[in-house]
């Protein structure tokens, strides 16, 4: 008798527990998820004082699709960037490389570093002293010619000498 | 047979905000009725209206209302279960507001029973939150698999200036982290959703910031004068793997944010970038060109001196990988006849499973349950949002005005 009892309890809980068991039963409060707003400050670039620049030294140098090698006609007008450097030793330039819009963002990034990078070993190549120069990039975050065509593409594959 | 949804929200504030349209739904929805919330008609109406667009978005509920119903029971005891299966309903949601506070119910139609019954408590002037909450108890009580309502999307804008936005997983309630003039790009969140990390050209050069959402205090996570840029956390938040140029090249470092020790992981002459975390924080995955075109490639973080093992051979560009969070595969950005989609592979089959089908898609982002994917899409010239679920929905994210792109996926925040 004793035993038949406790194991009407036990049956009780267990078909108690079941009930429970298809019924979720929860409770939680809403989280605050405060957010601030920040602006960016606007330093100046460190490397590089504008006030010295001559405009002689200025140029754009153009790149084929998915490539970073100097074209012959890119040559050309490196020579003469070289030149008017080697012939104003206080000139420091920057050179900054861009892609077109095809691709990831980062690895345009990557591109276009390494377009301003072979423009920087041709120029310390040709005499210019590496730390007369800053290499950078702006991968495909600064376009010039804003279409969907070749035309638009081939314009923003570059690196500008400035 | 393929539902077609279309629904336009409009919401006029005083900067862009995202308007969702769904524009695929998926073959066999859950229905379900959502009865008004007791208590209180106005904020009942305001949370039964955000409540079924975040089920109606997931893909997989279809969500009725009082009027398409053929009873509206004012309590339990009054639910006549036959008028809810004659419409072939599943399951049915009720329950009562109360200082703020949310008692739901959810009904399984087909038993016959109650299923959930759960409390939420609310905070002043956060009732959209309180609705993405009971949301994900709906989603989780009929799916099985954790909500990502409550969760939020960061993403960049382009509107004459460059924004750095934070924003509900529906597009609303947008709330700007940083302003500049300068673009921005790559934001991650750190594992546990309370920082952000991203790149901001402001300083003239690329640079990776952290910035810590509540307060905005942020930083320059390494002082040096060559650029900086692709941040990703590791799972535990201890490390930021980064992308330096300082070696004249892309390579990938990983950085103890503790004592901001720099360890070099890639050395090659080929751009390497891109990196990501696996969910356990073993592996590193990473865009690299040393094979002549971007492939990604994977390095074993618990093996001494491993070499990266290339992961993708279909096409000459598969870039931005990503691992799925249950690492199953990852996803990552294809190139194929000159479109660039989102694309994911499991890593139990040896091909590659495209999910998008327009031009110029970019930078996926996987929700925290690894269900849906946002990613960028091309219009015409304009930037906007689009996600993919693995069910198969489809859904958009335009902006009012301006472009918007570089999407991030928030952990849970609930």
């Amino acid at each position: 008798m004793r035993f038949l009892r406790s194991n009407f309890s036990f049956l009780v809980a267990i078909l108690f527990l079941a009930s429970c068991s298809s019924m979720n039963v929860t409770e939680e409060t809403v989280n605050a998820n405060n957010v601030k707003t920040v602006k960016a400050s606007q330093m100046m670039d460190e490397n590089i004082t504008y006030d010295s620049q001559a405009v002689f030294a200025n140029a754009t140098i153009y790149f084929d699709f998915d490539k970073t090698n100097l074209t012959s006609k890119s040559l050309q007008t490196l020579k003469s960037v070289a030149e008017a450097l080697n012939e104003n030793s206080q000139l420091r330039v920057t050179l900054a490389g861009h892609a077109d819009e095809r691709g990831t963002r980062e690895y345009n990034l990557a591109l276009g570093q390494r377009r301003a990078e072979a423009v920087s070993q041709y120029l310390i190549l040709n005499g210019v002293s590496k730390n007369r120069l800053v290499v950078k990039s702006f991968g495909e975050e600064k376009p010039i010619a804003f279409g969907q065509d070749e035309e638009s593409y081939s314009k923003n594959r570059r690196v500008e000498i400035n | 047979m393929r539902k077609l949804f279309l629904i336009f929200l409009f919401f006029n504030q005083l900067y862009a905000e995202l308007i969702l349209e769904i524009t695929q739904g998926t073959d066999d929805p859950y229905r379900v009725a959502i009865l008004p919330f007791s208590g209180d008609t106005e904020m009942s109406e305001e949370l039964e209206s955000i409540i079924k667009n975040n089920l109606n978005r997931s893909g997989e509920f279809e969500t009725f209302g009082e009027e398409e119903l053929l009873s509206s029971p004012s309590s339990e005891e009054e639910i006549v279960f036959n008028d809810f299966k004659i419409l072939n309903i599943d399951y049915l949601v009720m329950g009562s507001i109360a200082g703020g506070d949310v008692i739901y119910n959810v009904f399984d139609i087909s038993k016959s029973s109650k299923i959930r019954t759960s409390t939420v408590f609310g905070i002043p002037n956060k009732n959209r939150q309180l609705a993405h909450y009971i949301s994900d108890g709906i989603y989780e009580e009929i799916t099985g698999l954790k909500g990502i309502s409550s969760t939020r999307i960061l993403y960049v804008t382009e509107n004459e200036k460059f924004n750095l936005v934070v924003a509900d997983a529906d597009g609303k309630n947008e709330q700007i982290l940083l302003e500049s003039n300068e673009p921005i790009i790559s934001p991650v969140w750190s594992p546990d959703s309370k920082r952000v990390a991203y790149v901001s050209f402001e300083t003239g050069m690329a640079k990776v910031f952290i910035q810590n959402i509540g307060t905005g205090e942020r930083e320059v996570v390494i002082e040096n004068s060559s650029q900086i840029s692709s941040p990703a956390w590791s799972p535990d938040g201890k490390f930021l793997s980064l992308t330096l140029y300082q070696d004249g090249n892309a390579e990938i470092y990983i950085l103890n944010l503790r004592n901001k020790n720099l360890t070099r992981l890639t050395n090659h002459y080929s751009i390497d970038t891109e990196s990501s975390w696996s969910p356990r924080g073993s592996k590193i995955m990473f865009t690299s060109g040393r094979s002549g075109s971007p492939q990604l490639y994977e390095i074993d973080l618990r093996r001494f001196n491993s070499k990266p093992k290339r992961i993708t051979f279909e096409g000459n560009y598969n870039a931005k990988g990503s691992y799925m969070p249950d690492n199953q595969g990852i996803v990552f950005v294809h190139r194929s006849e000159s479109e660039f989609k989102i694309a994911m592979k499991y890593f139990d089959e040896n091909f590659i499973r495209p999910l998008t089908v327009s031009q110029m898609d970019e930078s996926p982002s996987i929700s925290p349950n690894g269900n849906v994917i946002v990613y960028a899409i091309k219009d015409g010239n304009k930037g906007l949002l689009a996600g993919v679920t693995l069910s198969g929905a489809k859904f958009k994210l335009p902006a009012s005005n301006g472009a918007v792109r570089e999407p991030a996926w928030s952990g849970y925040l609930r």
